[in-house]
């Protein structure tokens, strides 16, 4: 056992005076948090901007914007109704842009005193492939139904009503946590062995170290032990960074903490496995890079997996970190404790198979 | 005579295209410096690794304080200290660190002054707090041995300590390792440096594509196969060499200067006489003692520069 906490602790100084491992493992989690978490997570506005040019400018036309007004999720802004929309779209890079006929207010009062037959139609001009865009129809057709009960005088019969599933009171920021959480799981241990493994096998470290009473196991058992640590503390310092910058509310559960101990097994696993078989240094970051990413994106760390195509999901459901992300998100946002459990089962059995690998390939004999 | 601390018989690897080493013998002694000397490729490594616990050999036998290393290492570790081929310590920590980390490792657990008593000993003391990959290569190589020697081994395994290190700093390093043996340890050093071999060593064996072609005291193989001493006219060129000739005295002639060879130091002042009488015209006479080089040559067939035999 004092061997390992030697070796925990050499290991330890030497990647904490590696600036490029301190700042993935301890200040990139904190940017992530920071910046994401200034993103979504409230200070200014997110509505969606339209532009109206009111070609009919009267009273009627007034009160269609009042209801698209009430939508709040839009704000919009006047344009001036003597230009060409689309010359004026174009020339200052507009994205949405909404136009009310002249006649809109006779087509209204026709309506209102009995012609079934009187309609008129506003136009959104807007980018489909931006997301903005999406919003701004749901607003303007939200206004109209809205507009039009009050042409026919009747209230809306069915009302949407909204109730949070959440057991806490949680911002989008507690969904968030997790994933980067998840994320750190994954890079920090992954990234850093691949290289480790490399550099050791190709500048002789593993034979120099097999003169030692050092065992090849004890080896392996503090690198796991040295990025368990850090990662509780790299969770730790995401914790209070989203607590007091944000006002966060998710919870460090212990499942929690056990799903995180258990992705970072896997993973340090993982990372061994491919530094005993890549070439060099520099080979190890290609091929720590090429399994990573994916996982970065595909396995729900950023966005859930259910909002994922259907073959995307089926990639993620194979991947060992979508169980880590869900695990925690299950635990730390939801409360469904039984879920995370199944998910640190899974967990600890992916990181022992990729365990065993690099503890039976791993020789510190020459052949 | 002192006890033997490894004995090798008929000891093999071979790999199936090449055999690194093919069925070598020899022992050596306690307390002296024991040089396995080749070319690169000549089996030096292997053997010592075999002896390091860190290959298995196809055959043969090798015990190290008479345990059969392929079974036994484990019971001899704490007495053998290790500084590999190409060593490089680890890069960001400080040779205090590095010398403390590397003893734990043997469950040795150094007090601060245990710590800078072997970097003193090894010269490192002012560079003691100083991050390893800001050293220079020799400094890197101190650090090496220090670590090798904190578990107080009996035997230590020098592999081509001085490999790529600038002349000084390897004759600081002969320094540290006559230190070893005057500190009563039993050094195995591997080199393909001849004058170093000659400088250091009490028993030679010169390796060559897995075999060792010779082996004794330096002194003795130079006498053996050096073939004495040579007497150097320098600048008597061809026209020397061929009134030597004409008297009957064999020469040769290489970079305008004849060597004329004699094979014990009785005969060089009956040489100069007749030398002396002959008014050749010469700028220097001195006389150059037969080396490792002349019996590596002898018995290789090739002169040996930076590791590579020369064509």
């Amino acid at each position: 056992m004092k061997r390992i906490l030697a070796d925990v602790r050499a290991f330890g100084v030497q990647f904490m005076r590696s600036r490029i491992g301190a700042f993935f493992a301890i200040a990139f989690p904190i940017i992530l948090i920071l910046l994401f978490g200034a993103i979504f997570s409230g200070g200014g506005t997110t509505k969606v901007p339209i532009y109206v040019q009111d070609l009919d400018n009267t009273a009627e036309s007034h009160a269609f914007l009042v209801a698209l007004n009430n939508t709040t999720v839009v704000d919009y802004r006047w344009m001036p109704p003597g230009v060409a929309i689309l010359d004026y779209i174009s020339s200052r890079s507009i994205n949405t842009a909404l136009q009310i006929p002249v006649g809109f207010e006779a087509a209204v009062n026709r309506s209102r005193a009995g012609d079934f037959n009187a309609s008129v139609s506003v136009t959104l001009y807007g980018d489909p492939t931006q997301s903005s865009y999406g919003i701004a129809i749901a607003a303007v057709n939200g206004a109209a139904t809205q507009f039009n009960f009050g042409v026919v005088g009747r209230p809306p019969v069915v009302r949407p009503a909204t109730a949070d599933i959440t057991v806490r009171s949680l911002k989008f920021i507690d969904l968030f946590l997790p994933g980067v959480i998840g994320l750190t799981v994954l890079t920090t241990p992954l990234f850093g062995m691949t290289n480790v493994c490399a550099e050791y096998r190709t500048r002789k470290f593993f034979k120099f170290l097999a003169t030692t009473r050092l065992s090849k196991g004890e080896w392996l058992a503090s690198k796991i032990v040295w990025y368990s640590f850090l990662m509780l503390i790299s969770t730790a310092i995401m914790f209070v960074v989203e607590r007091l910058a944000f006002g966060g509310s998710a919870v460090i559960t212990p499942m929690a903490i056990l799903l995180i101990l258990a992705g970072t097994f896997q993973f340090t696993s993982l990372g061994m496995i491919l530094g005993l078989y890549v070439r060099d240094t520099e080979t190890a970051a290609a091929v720590a890079n090429a399994v990573g990413f994916p996982m970065m994106f595909l396995a729900g760390s950023f966005f859930p997996v259910d909002t994922m195509p259907p073959a995307l999901q089926a990639i993620a459901r194979v991947l060992p970190l979508t169980y880590v992300n869900e695990g925690l998100r299950a635990t730390m946002v939801f409360g469904n404790e039984s879920t995370a459990f199944l998910y640190l089962l899974i967990t600890l059995g992916i990181g022992a198979i990729l365990f065993i690998i690099p503890a039976k390939a791993l020789s510190w004999k020459s052949k | 005579m002192a006890e033997a601390v490894i004995e090798v018989r008929g000891l093999t690897k071979h790999y199936p295209d090449v055999k690194a080493v093919d069925g070598i013998d020899f022992e050596v002694r306690a307390g002296e410096i024991f040089s396995l000397l080749g070319p690169n490729g000549a089996g030096k490594t292997t053997t010592v690794e075999i002896l390091e616990g860190l290959r298995d050999p196809t055959g043969g036998e090798a015990r190290v304080f008479g345990v059969d290393v392929r079974t036994g290492y484990a019971k001899i570790r704490d007495r053998v200290g290790v500084l590999p081929q190409d060593f490089q310590p680890f890069d960001r920590l400080k040779p205090r660190e590095a010398v403390a980390y590397w003893a734990a490792l043997f469950d040795r657990f150094l007090t601060k002054k245990e710590v800078a008593d072997v970097l003193e000993r090894v010269g490192l003391t002012s560079r003691a707090d100083t991050q390893s990959m800001n050293l220079s290569g020799g400094e890197k190589r101190r650090l090496g041995i220090a670590m090798s020697l904190v578990g107080d081994p009996d035997l230590v395994f020098l592999d081509e300590p001085t490999t790529g290190l600038d002349p000084s700093a390897r004759r600081d390093l002969w320094g540290l390792i006559r230190g070893l043996k005057a500190a009563g340890k039993t050094v195995v050093l591997t080199t393909h440096y001849l004058d170093e071999a000659e400088q250091l060593a009490d028993h030679v064996a010169i390796m060559n594509k897995g075999r060792i072609v010779t082996r004794g005291i330096p002194e003795e193989l130079i006498s053996r196969h050096g073939g004495g001493t040579t007497i150097v006219l320098a600048g008597a060129g061809k026209e020397g060499a061929e009134a030597l000739a004409a008297r009957g005295v064999p020469a040769t002639v290489e970079n305008g200067n004849v060597l004329v060879h004699v094979a014990t130091p009785g005969e060089v002042r009956g040489m100069l006489a007749t030398v002396a009488v002959m008014d050749i015209p010469v700028t220097e006479i001195y006389t150059k003692r037969a080396t490792l080089e002349d019996v590596f040559l002898k018995v290789v067939g090739a002169r040996m520069a930076e590791g590579e035999l020369a064509a």
